[in-house]
């Protein structure tokens, strides 16, 4: 019974640490491959002074010389040029401080996995066929220009009934039918007033989605500085909107067409500010970023590391997270043994003098401990990792839904959403280690149980 | 020649400042096929001579011969095999493996010494048949009254043929039924196989059927009575 409850805290305490591990994994290399996939890419050119003033004419003049040396770099596989332009994005009632990037729009794609990041209902990544200019922007600033409101319509009450939200909720929002507001806070603000606490901490969120609502082809006004450093700008219809797990990145950044960008601007067909490319991996960035460099020494060239240390700092913080992690399990583990196997000393003391009274040697009572303290954490250390590895590819599938923290998650650029994950490798080392801690901590009491003297260890003393 | 030889032997243990003299210059020999009992009152130094005599624990001064071997020469590794080979113990308290049959409690030793399984298991039927337990070969100690468990352990303490068995109290914990069946097998064992006993007791029913009766007071022999 008691090998039973043994075995059963170290599984329980190496699941709960080995998952814990592989939620905050996923939080993080989710955050990384969002950074990298839909924000940054791998790796940046820029003018020399392009980053510090930002001035339109701090232009990659001789863009095909910059490709070829990127494509020339073993590990990069995708290439293409940007034009970034600061301006300010307005509506009839708010403006908004943006950068607007002038994308080629099918390399993009094939890039980047921001077109898939288009909330169903808002348009397209650039596919509707209009003579209008078009921009792809972040839910965040749709919010900010007002283009996305909160409107309770009957479909809404309908999908709320659909959701199981209690009736007499429904009931309470329906009486907010046919208002129109402007902003996140005003509709917040609204059903605050309606509803008790409890229902809006348990369906706030489900009631705001459900009240969404988006005007297809809402027209924004974009304004900026051509080459010639006189102000220009333009209407735009909203070709789309995106959704990701930065605020910050949806509310500042909106992507328009190179071309109807390049022909508002006047910059010259083939320049560019911002050359941009991929690589086959995450982790060959360090080895590629000084052959790039050494190539392209008249410009500046960053990779995504550099460009978001906060990143990658994280990302290489994960590594002795995991050893600090891995040593409160096995101290936890080591303790558990310890304690266990002492109280099975204490406890069989008097077997124990037996045994060495009819004829146990030393060493034979040494390895009966040893054996059974390993025997006790391999037998727990298993099971906890069989265990993490069930709930880790049930939860990588369906995800664990942290939706009433993703306000703050999200301004970090987190997912609320997390699908946890964890190496092979991991499984591997912490399965030696386990075992290393098993035999390691069977020592002290198998030396506690050497040291008995038969004759009182006989009398039970 | 004498299974067990006793030479003025010493065994003085300091109890914070004062010594304890636990066994105070005895001298004893046992033949084969004795059935001797220690007695004396409590702190006589019984339990401390069978410690002595089982090589759990050397004396201060003395010398103690089982089968022509002098203990005090065995190296404790040597020892261990020594006690394994030549003593069987049983206990007061039985000191069975709770986790283990009766069967596996006997054949344990057996095992420890590697005999063959055929052998062991033949021996271990031998055995249980001996005690009058042959039916129990499965139960565990928790099973087993207490009377059962002392009579798994004089099995266990036979298995591998020791010279003599060394029995401290062991029909202290048992009723009068289970401590008089016990003692029954065991002067069958010795009047039909010559196995030596020698008992430490307080229990007039061991001294009863005792051949030899050893008394100790203050660690020392009073008297040696031999009875016909």
């Amino acid at each position: 019974m008691r090998s039973l409850i043994v075995i059963a805290a170290v599984a329980i305490g190496i699941f709960a640490g080995v998952f814990l591990m592989a939620a905050m994994n996923s939080s993080v290399v989710q955050r990384l491959d969002a950074a990298v996939n839909e924000e940054l890419s791998h790796i940046q050119v820029n003018n020399k002074d392009f980053r510090s003033s930002a001035d339109i004419q701090n232009i990659i003049s001789d863009y095909p010389r910059v490709v070829a040396a990127l494509e020339s770099t073993p590990g990069v596989t995708k290439v293409t040029g940007r034009m970034i332009i600061r301006g300010i994005a307005s509506t009839a009632t708010k403006s908004s401080g943006v950068e607007i990037t002038g994308v080629n729009v099918e390399k993009e794609k094939e890039m980047f996995t921001l077109s898939g990041k288009l909330i169903p209902g808002t348009g397209s990544y650039f596919e509707t066929d209009t003579k209008f200019n078009t921009a792809f922007i972040g839910e965040k600033l749709a919010k900010e220009l007002n283009i996305i409101r909160y409107i309770i319509t009957p479909e809404a009450i309908t999908s709320l009934r659909e959701k199981g939200i209690p009736s007499n909720v429904v009931s309470k929002v329906e009486t907010l039918q046919g208002q129109r507001y402007t902003s996140d806070k005003k509709f917040v603000k609204a059903y605050e007033k309606i509803l008790a606490p409890g229902e809006i901490k348990k369906y706030g969120w489900k009631i705001k989605e459900a009240a969404w609502s988006y005007r297809e082809g809402s027209k924004i006004i974009l304004s900026f500085l051509d080459i010639t450093n006189n102000q220009t700008g333009a209407a735009f219809r909203v070709s789309g909107i995106f959704r990701t797990n930065n605020d910050m990145f949806e509310s500042l950044s909106l992507f328009v067409p190179i071309d109807e960008l390049r022909q508002l601007t006047g910059m010259k067909e083939g320049t560019f500010h911002r050359v941009i490319a991929r690589l086959e991996d995450n982790d060959i960035t360090d080895d590629a970023t000084p052959v790039i460099r050494e190539k392209l020494a008249d410009y500046e060239v960053l990779n995504w590391k550099e460009i978001q240390p906060d990143l990658a700092m994280i990302a290489d913080f994960m590594g002795q997270i995991y050893a600090i992690f891995m040593i409160i399990i096995l101290a936890a583990l080591a303790f558990g043994i310890v304690n266990t196997m002492l109280m099975a000393v204490l406890e069989r003391t008097r077997e124990l003098g037996m045994l060495m009274a009819i004829g146990m040697n030393r060493r034979k009572i040494f390895m009966m401990i040893m054996l059974e303290s390993i025997f006790l954490s391999i037998v727990g250390g298993f099971a906890g990792m069989a265990v993490s590895e069930i709930v880790i590819a049930i939860t990588g599938k369906t995800g664990i839904n942290l939706m009433k923290y993703s306000e703050g998650m999200e301004a970090m650029g987190y997912s609320a959403h997390l699908f946890p994950t964890i190496d092979a490798q991991f499984f591997v080392t912490t399965t030696i280690l386990i075992v290393l801690t098993g035999i390691i901590s069977a020592i002290y009491p198998a030396r506690k149980a050497l040291k008995l003297n038969p004759v009182e260890a006989i009398r039970g003393e | 020649m004498a299974v067990v030889e006793i030479n003025n032997v010493f065994k003085f243990y300091h109890d914070t400042e004062v010594e304890v003299k636990a066994i105070n210059g005895v001298t004893l020999s046992f033949e084969k096929g004795d059935f001797a009992v220690i007695v004396g009152p409590s702190g006589s130094g019984k339990t401390t001579l069978l410690n002595l005599v089982g090589g759990l624990d050397q004396p201060t001064g003395g010398e103690i011969l089982i089968a022509g071997h002098r203990l005090s020469e065995l190296r404790p590794s040597e020892l261990i095999d020594f006690r394994m080979d030549h003593v069987g113990f049983v206990f007061q308290s039985y000191n069975l493996i709770p986790v283990l049959t009766a069967s596996e409690n006997i054949g344990f030793i057996m095992n420890l010494q590697k005999w063959p399984k055929e052998k062991r298991i033949a021996r271990t039927d031998e055995l249980l048949s001996s005690v009058g337990l042959s039916e129990r070969h499965n139960s565990r100690p928790s099973q087993l009254s207490g009377g059962q468990q002392q009579r798994v352990a004089v099995a266990r303490a036979l298995a591998t043929h020791p010279e003599f068995i060394l029995a401290d109290e062991p029909t202290a914990n048992l009723d009068s039924k289970s401590a008089e069946s016990l003692l029954d097998i065991m002067e069958k064992l010795n009047h039909e196989e010559g196995m030596t006993f020698i008992f430490s007791t307080h229990d007039v029913r061991v001294m009863k059927r005792a051949h030899r009766v050893i008394t100790l007071e203050d660690g020392k022999v009073v008297s040696d009575e031999k009875k016909e």
